[in-house]
């Protein structure tokens, strides 16, 4: 249900106007029943069109009158709720409403786009939202698996390509930037995404931008942002757990089985919750062993996060607090197999290392918000990442960083406002295999929002960034972005949209110097950064057909690299010596273009008493270097894309039974790095491999399965059954992804 | 507020108005001027230019474009400066891999550069290849 602009001010004046009369007060807070977040928008509306709506913080405020009167609870997305009241003159009556997600999904709130809070239908750019129940059911615990289960995303070990633009950097150089509630978590010396140790114990929902994002974010947010954000407490205590084991099955090669005893893999986890007065406490620790379906590839993980949150009760708006995220991992990561015949899930004795990895950040922040127009927002985290290899000590690295940024937003008037900030990263890295280093990241952004006709929003940014490394100051670059979108009718949305982005390269593609089994990678300190743009279109479609609701996305989208940095196998002269040996080193390569197309939907539908929902998307992409002095495409597909990738996820509920199918399609790799094709090459490094991907790269088709019971209204059991057709395939060259694996888990919610 | 909106405005402008498209470097314009001839071929101090030899196809004419395409005696590719010009690089579909080489001179008189390639059944090869405009 929605109401014209005029109605919805007329209704506010009107009840102004009535307000001076009489004292009658309805007041209260409405919340998403699911998530108990605040909702925003909410339309509350009684008699004639006369009514409020809710502000950021669910708050509301309304007078109906003395007497009964019926108000209506409203917003896109959600089921409406109609409450009765009878109030008497001059009292006030305290009214908190929850709503139930109508399969809507288009009116969720969302703040990563543009660093408000905003309904997801009225972005200018594509953005994903997984929430917690999503994953929660399909017993994913590993945020890498959580991505990579995601429409038009594909995660190489460990490396995150959104729609195809980012290849396979053996894990350095990201050009998607993980946020862990709006702040970066990068590593300061290789420039990856530390996955194992965000906190999916305690997350309300992932945003996920598709496409360039720099003028909010900076650098590294070249290819799109994945922001993690967790759960605040809220007046009800909320205390959540599981505890899971799993084991993996038979390899559908069974000459690859090396193990005699079963590969059992668990963990525990544990979430809680709770108000006390002002201060909102949030904990969460999680325990996860691994014994891993390969040799010498097994993992030991702690993790554990702290939220507190003060609402101080002398200053209203003033919000202060500390996050605390750490986390501690002994693990082996698997780099080379052994050979392709016997022991592809064995790894090359040359290439293992074992590694204790450290990883903190500590976020104290202070946020002001008053009636007016300001919001002030002043953030800072301190990260600590730490890798120590008790063998090869030589490749010990620590890496501290400092970011801090202040936020403000003014809201001109009811149609414009402004966000503006500036940002700074300090970072420092002692390590013999980097060298030691510095580097300073300075920014200024801002943006502008108008809503200059009725139903058409527009956006404007520009942000200025200056980094130094070393003291050495690079070059200050201007990047921009602006966007709109036009609510065509009540359900639909168009949105267009043009972003810049831009990447230092980081220190590991730099000065990283090492020997690796079989490979070496040479350092090239005259790297230079690369850049690029992303232009898209899209429409999201809300859709009542009879008893089917949800919404339909669809986008066409482009992106150009500039100076696209990957690392290329050749034959390099050792910068210190001169003499010529064989291995990898980062190398500005070429530009590239990627087009591409994505449909994404979410439906939903009550079958009698079996409440069925079905989701998925399909993502074309059509990635190519594009030579920059002809301006034209070459015929030459880039590294480790793939064209085709569909996702459908269908479940379905009775009683205290659930039931979820996932299927999985993706087309065969375009494209891989010479080496390992490379007559001269291909053997000595990867044994048997030029055979095998001759024979298996042709895409897959797997399927997971879970089922539930809820035991009682607290507790739930679960089965899960990943990779329930036994699928053999690979992600980047010589990485055969798990076999069949089973799960069984207890999880509690009270 | 309106005042750092407007100073970051400025900025962006100044910033891309003030830059200038970018000139080429020296070092480019000497390699791509000249069509280059090969002078002397030589792996580990001996001539390899003969018929059958390592660097046979390297021999004759060879021409660094702008558009960084060239033609590399009988190869054909692509080529590009590393390392801060002091390295370049040439790919071609008909070499292995691609060559990087170090820039020993570059005069408009003069292209020397050296690489080293290990071979399991060959050693080490240390390579020169000197050029002269044509």
């Amino acid at each position: 249900m929605r109401f014209p602009t005029v109605a919805i001010l007329a209704a506010l004046v009107s009840s102004a106007f009535s307000a001076a009369f009489a004292q009658t007060t309805v007041r209260g807070r409405v919340y998403d029943n699911n998530t108990m977040e605040p909702l925003y928008g909410v339309y509350v509306i009684y008699g004639n069109n006369k009514g409020t709506t809710t502000g950021m913080d669910g708050l509301y405020s309304t007078n109906p009158g003395p007497g009964k009167s019926e108000i209506t609870f409203s917003l896109i997305g959600y089921k409406s709720s109609v409450r009765s009241v009878d109030i008497s003159s001059d009292d006030t009556l305290e009214l908190n409403v929850g709503l139930d997600m109508d399969f809507m999904e288009i009116g969720q709130i969302v703040v990563s786009a543009n660093r408000q809070e905003q309904k997801i239908a009225e972005l200018t750019v594509s953005m994903d939202v997984l929430k917690s129940s999503d994953f929660l059911k399909t017993h994913i615990t590993d945020p890498q698996e959580l991505i990579n289960k995601t429409s038009g995303i594909e995660i190489l070990d460990g490396q995150a390509s959104i729609r195809g633009g980012s290849g396979f950097s053996y894990g350095t150089g990201s050009k998607v930037l993980a946020l862990i509630d709006g702040l970066p978590m990068m590593s300061p010396d290789a420039g990856n995404i530390k996955w194992q140790f965000l906190p999916l114990e305690n997350i309300s929902q992932v945003e996920i931008i598709k496409g360039a994002s720099s003028v909010l974010y900076g650098s590294s947010a070249l290819n799109g942002i994945i922001n993690f954000r967790t759960a605040d407490a809220t007046n009800v205590p909320n205390t959540t757990f599981f505890a899971e084991a799993g084991v993996f099955g038979n390899p559908r090669n069974m000459n690859w089985k090396w193990w005699n005893t079963p590969r059992i893999y668990s963990s525990l986890s544990f979430s809680h919750l709770q108000k006390y007065g002002n201060t909102d406490m949030g904990i969460g620790i999680n325990l996860l062993t691994d014994n891993g379906y390969r040799k010498y590839n097994d993992e030991s993980l702690v993790r554990m996060n702290l939220r507190l949150k003060h609402h101080n009760d002398k200053v209203k708006g003033l919000v202060y607090g500390l996050n605390i995220n750490s986390g501690y991992t002994v693990k082996t990561d698997f780099v080379l197999w052994e050979d392709a015949a016997y022991g592809a899930l064995k790894q090359d004795t040359g290439t293992v290392s074992l590694l204790h990895g450290t990883y903190l950040t500590v976020d104290p922040y202070i946020s002001y918000k008053n009636s007016g127009r300001f919001t002030h927002d002043l953030r800072t985290r301190f990260q600590l990442s730490n890798n120590k290899f008790p063998v090869r000590t030589e490749d010990n690295s620590d890496g501290y960083s400092f970011y801090s940024e202040y936020q403000m937003q003014y809201n001109v008037s009811g149609f414009m406002s402004i966000t503006a900030g500036i940002t700074e990263n300090y970072s420092k890295v002692v390590s013999n295999f980097y060298g030691d280093h510095t580097g300073l990241n300075i920014a200024g952004f801002a943006q502008v929002e108008l809503d200059p006709l009725p139903h058409i929003k527009l956006v404007a940014g520009v942000r200025v960034e200056q980094n130094s490394l070393d003291e050495i100051r690079d070059k200050v670059v201007p990047i921009f972005r602006t966007g709109i979108n036009w609510q065509v009718a009540d359900y639909t949305f168009l949105r267009a949209s043009f972003g810049q982005g831009y990447r230092y390269p980081s220190i590991a593609e730099k000065y990283a110097s090492n020997t690796i089994g079989s490979i070496r990678i040479f350092p090239n300190p005259y790297i230079e950064p690369e850049s690029g743009w992303t232009t898209e279109a899209g429409l999201k479609q809300g859709i009542s057909i009879g008893e089917i609701k949800g919404m339909a996305d669809i986008s066409v989208f482009m992106s150009q690299s500039i100076n696209m940095i990957e690392y290329l196998f050749g034959n390099y002269p050792d910068p210190v010596t001169g003499i010529f040996g064989y291995g990898f080193l980062a190398t500005n390569v070429e530009d590239a273009r990627v087009y591409g197309s994505e449909i994404e939907f979410d439906l939903g539908r009550m079958f009698g008493k079996f409440n069925t929902t079905l989701s998925g998307g399909y993502t074309y992409i059509y990635p190519v270097e594009f030579n920059k002095a002809t301006h034209q495409n070459s015929d030459i597909y880039l590294k480790y894309r793939r064209k085709h990738a569909v996702l459908l996820s269908l479940n379905t509920a009775y009683k205290r039974f659930d039931l979820g199918f996932s299927l999985f399609a993706k087309s065969k790799i375009l494209n891989i790095d010479d080496v390992f094709l490379n007559e001269l090459t291909r053997e000595e490094i990867l044994p048997g491999f030029y055979d095998y991907w001759q024979k298996h790269n042709t895409g897959y088709f797997t399927m997971d399965c879970n089922a539930g019971y809820k035991i009682s209204n607290v507790l739930t059991l679960s089965v899960a059954v990943k990779n329930l057709t036994n699928t053999e395939y690979m992600g980047r060259p010589g990485d055969i992804q798990p076999q069949r694996n089973y799960s069984i888990r207890l999880a509690g919610n009270f | 507020m309106k005042n750092i909106a407007l100073l970051l405005v400025i900025c962006c402008l100044f910033q891309v108005f003030s830059c200038k498209k970018d000139s080429q470097s020296e070092k480019f314009k000497l390699l791509t001027g000249p069509v280059w001839t090969s002078d002397s071929l030589l792996v580990n101090g001996e001539d390899a230019s003969g018929p059958g030899e390592l660097l046979e196809n390297f021999k004759g004419d060879v021409k660094f474009n702008e558009d960084y395409s060239g033609n590399f005696g009988s190869y054909t590719g692509t080529w590009s400066f590393a390392f801060d010009e002091t390295q370049i690089v040439i790919s071609s579909d008909s070499l292995p891999l691609p060559l990087t080489a170090i820039i020993a001179e570059l005069t408009q008189s003069s292209l020397k550069i050296t690489t080293s390639y290990t071979l399991p059944a060959a050693g080490t090869l240390n390579i020169r290849m000197t050029f002269k405009p044509e």
